[in-house]
């Protein structure tokens, strides 16, 4: 008779602690979404979501990595990393049939070869990386492209974004090569420039790039696009320009690891991040580009008339989006490493 | 009745062991051993043994980051003495409540978390932070003074963060310090400055020498301060051993490096009991040295 009570309590225990851990676990960039669609998802589904965050893809890979893809639900790659992580078997099919809202999303950036037919990765949001300048302290009319910041007038005075590809991009951009270059030629003359442009620089920043240039440290830099539409917010005089060479673009996406413990509830919240009135929020509040058809439909036409949210078609022809470069990454980051301690 | 006294003393003896063995020792074996296995992108660390990362360790960019760091971290060592030596000489003056109330003041601060007090130094120091809005206001400089993002930047958060690491030894040093020493000195004819130099530098040296290696090792790892105050530009050894690991997966190398700071403060630490077996002998008082 013992053992049946046993087990009824077990069982009882069981289900309160599963009915407790309905949750999903997300890993995402660093201010990456809209606060209260968090919480309006656990007031709609009664999931709980244990959010944390990252500040570049290369953290969020270590530690996928080191945990074999367990741990998180969710995680939201840049293109490159999709191929890498999906052809490591870090990620896990992503069941379209869940997706009822998939069709919102616009075909232009579905398909891509990162990632044919999107099995393991959904578009979540793209932007692109461009020069801002403070237009109180510099006549933005003088900044054309990204070879005017290593003009020598701007020693010490310049951020960059703390990420390889889009430091590297720049030179290679301004050398006439494509951002993906897998070609050690191309790759030294880069590196060499990026030399010559080190001694301008004063910071690298990753986690909060308009920060520097809000407290007036730096006035001429990178930064993302929707971080500058943050920075607008506050400070109406820090402007955007895209490169003549060609900005870089990217698109980072909803993927989940091939480790993950809540596979239903991450479909849940892909399907839950797709609705367009969700959508609409997290472009309003964080200025980037939306892949959601539905959501510009809803959109205000002063952010769908933003140049830097929805760039003009000729500076998307331009610019190029980033793609996994294999095993050259490995030279990317020794050069990396030497441009960092100032070699 | 002594039985259970013996059992106690055993198991906490035992407890520490393999607190020690489980969370010290087995962790840095791990270390060392991924330290000679091969980088791998795929799986992070795999067969065969090499020691090609140690070898890289002398790599002359390595070598040169490694210097600098040596001198940022040499520096902030001075400068923590400097200020940290009479600091502790005053204090040591001072009635007991005095000097309770003086170190409770010193520690309060760090009841905070030093990486939330490091973004306050940054903020400080910002071309639109205290320091240069003072600057400019009283109108001492007519431009804001660029200190953030510099290597002074790192030196000033790494002496904040670690000065109370070398006044809290000296303060030991200067408590057993007896007065009468001094007395005697004074009544045989010594100047301030010879009573300095003969009685009290050498009777505290090694609570200077205590001081300066928990200032010292700290600083040449801590790649936050030199992240947020320098810019994130690769300053401290710290910075590189957390790229190996965060951003180039090159562990062996991370590894190796890690490895080898340890050793040098093992070298380190060694260096001081063998000054502090020298500074016992030359005491003359509690002369257990010889």
């Amino acid at each position: 008779m013992k053992l049946p009570s046993l087990l009824a309590t077990l069982l009882v225990a069981a289900a309160t602690s599963l009915y407790a851990e309905e949750k999903v676990v997300v890993y995402n960039w660093a201010e990456y979404i809209s606060e209260d669609s968090l919480a309006a998802f656990t007031q709609e589904t009664g999931i709980k979501v244990e959010y944390s965050t990252y500040d570049n893809n290369e953290t969020m890979y270590s530690k996928l990595k080191l945990q074999q893809g367990k741990g998180y639900d969710i995680v939201v790659p840049s293109t490159y990393l999709v191929s890498k992580m999906r052809a490591e078997g870090l990620l896990q099919e992503i069941d379209h049939k869940k997706l009822t809202n998939l069709p919102n999303l616009s075909i232009s950036l579905m398909n891509k070869d990162y990632d044919p037919g999107n099995k393991y990765s959904i578009p979540y949001l793209w932007g692109s990386t461009g020069i801002a300048v403070n237009s109180k302290e510099i006549d933005p009319a003088t900044i054309k492209g990204w070879a005017d910041l290593w003009d020598s007038k701007w020693q010490g005075k310049l951020l960059l974004i703390d990420d390889l590809r889009e430091v590297f991009h720049m030179a290679l951009k301004k050398n006439g090569y494509s951002t993906n270059t897998t070609n050690p030629d191309e790759l030294k003359t880069a590196y060499e420039d990026l030399q010559k442009l080190m001694p301008n620089v004063r910071v690298f920043n990753a986690d909060s790039p308009r920060q520097p240039y809000l407290s007036g440290d730096v006035n001429l830099g990178m930064i993302w696009s929707g971080e500058l539409i943050m920075a607008q917010q506050e400070n109406p005089d820090i402007q955007y320009i895209f490169p003549q060479e060609g900005a870089g673009f990217w698109v980072d996406s909803f993927s989940i690891p091939a480790g993950a413990e809540n596979v239903e509830n991450a479909h849940k919240f892909i399907d839950y991040m797709l609705r367009a009135d969700v959508g609409k929020k997290v472009v309003e509040e964080l200025g980037y580009s939306t892949p959601n058809g539905e959501v510009r439909n809803l959109l205000d036409g002063k952010y769908l008339n933003n140049k830097v949210i929805f760039p003009p078609a000729e500076a998307v022809d331009k610019g190029e989006f980033q793609k996994d470069v294999g095993e050259a990454m490995k030279l990317y980051n020794e050069y990396w490493e030497k441009l960092k301690a100032g070699k | 009745m002594i039985k259970p006294l013996f059992t106690f003393r055993y198991s906490v003896i035992a407890l520490t062991l393999f607190w020690l063995g489980l969370f010290v020792l087995v962790p840095h074996v791990l270390v060392l051993i991924v330290s000679v296995l091969s980088p791998d992108p795929q799986h992070l660390v795999v067969w065969p043994l090499t020691l090609d990362s140690w070898a890289r360790l002398f790599d002359p960019l390595y070598l040169e980051v490694f210097w600098y760091s040596l001198w940022l971290s040499g520096l902030t060592t001075l400068i923590c003495l400097l200020l940290g030596y009479p600091f502790a000489w005053v204090l040591a003056q001072l009635p007991a409540w005095w000097r309770g109330v003086l170190l409770f003041l010193m520690i309060v601060p760090f009841w905070t978390n030093s990486l939330i007090r490091t973004y306050a130094i940054k903020l400080s120091l910002g071309n639109k932070g205290v320091v240069n809005s003072l600057l400019v206001g009283l109108g001492i400089t007519d431009e804001p003074v660029e200190l953030l993002y510099t290597p002074f930047a790192v030196v000033f958060g790494l002496v904040y963060v670690l000065l109370p690491f070398m006044v809290l030894p000296l303060v030991a040093s200067f408590d057993k310090l007896d007065k009468h020493l001094l007395e005697a000195a004074r009544d045989l004819g010594a100047g301030w400055w010879q009573r300095f130099r003969h009685v009290v530098l050498p009777l505290t040296m090694p609570g200077v020498i205590a001081g300066c290696l928990i200032v010292f090792l700290p600083a040449m790892g801590m790649f936050y301060v030199s992240d947020l105050l320098g810019g994130a530009k690769n300053l401290l050894l710290g910075n590189i051993i957390r790229n190996q690991f965060m951003v180039v997966h090159d562990w062996p190398f991370g590894a190796a490096l890690s490895v080898a700071l340890i050793m040098l403060m093992a070298m380190l630490l060694w260096l001081y009991f063998a000054a502090n077996r020298r500074i016992n002998r030359q005491g003359g008082l509690d002369d257990d040295g010889i």
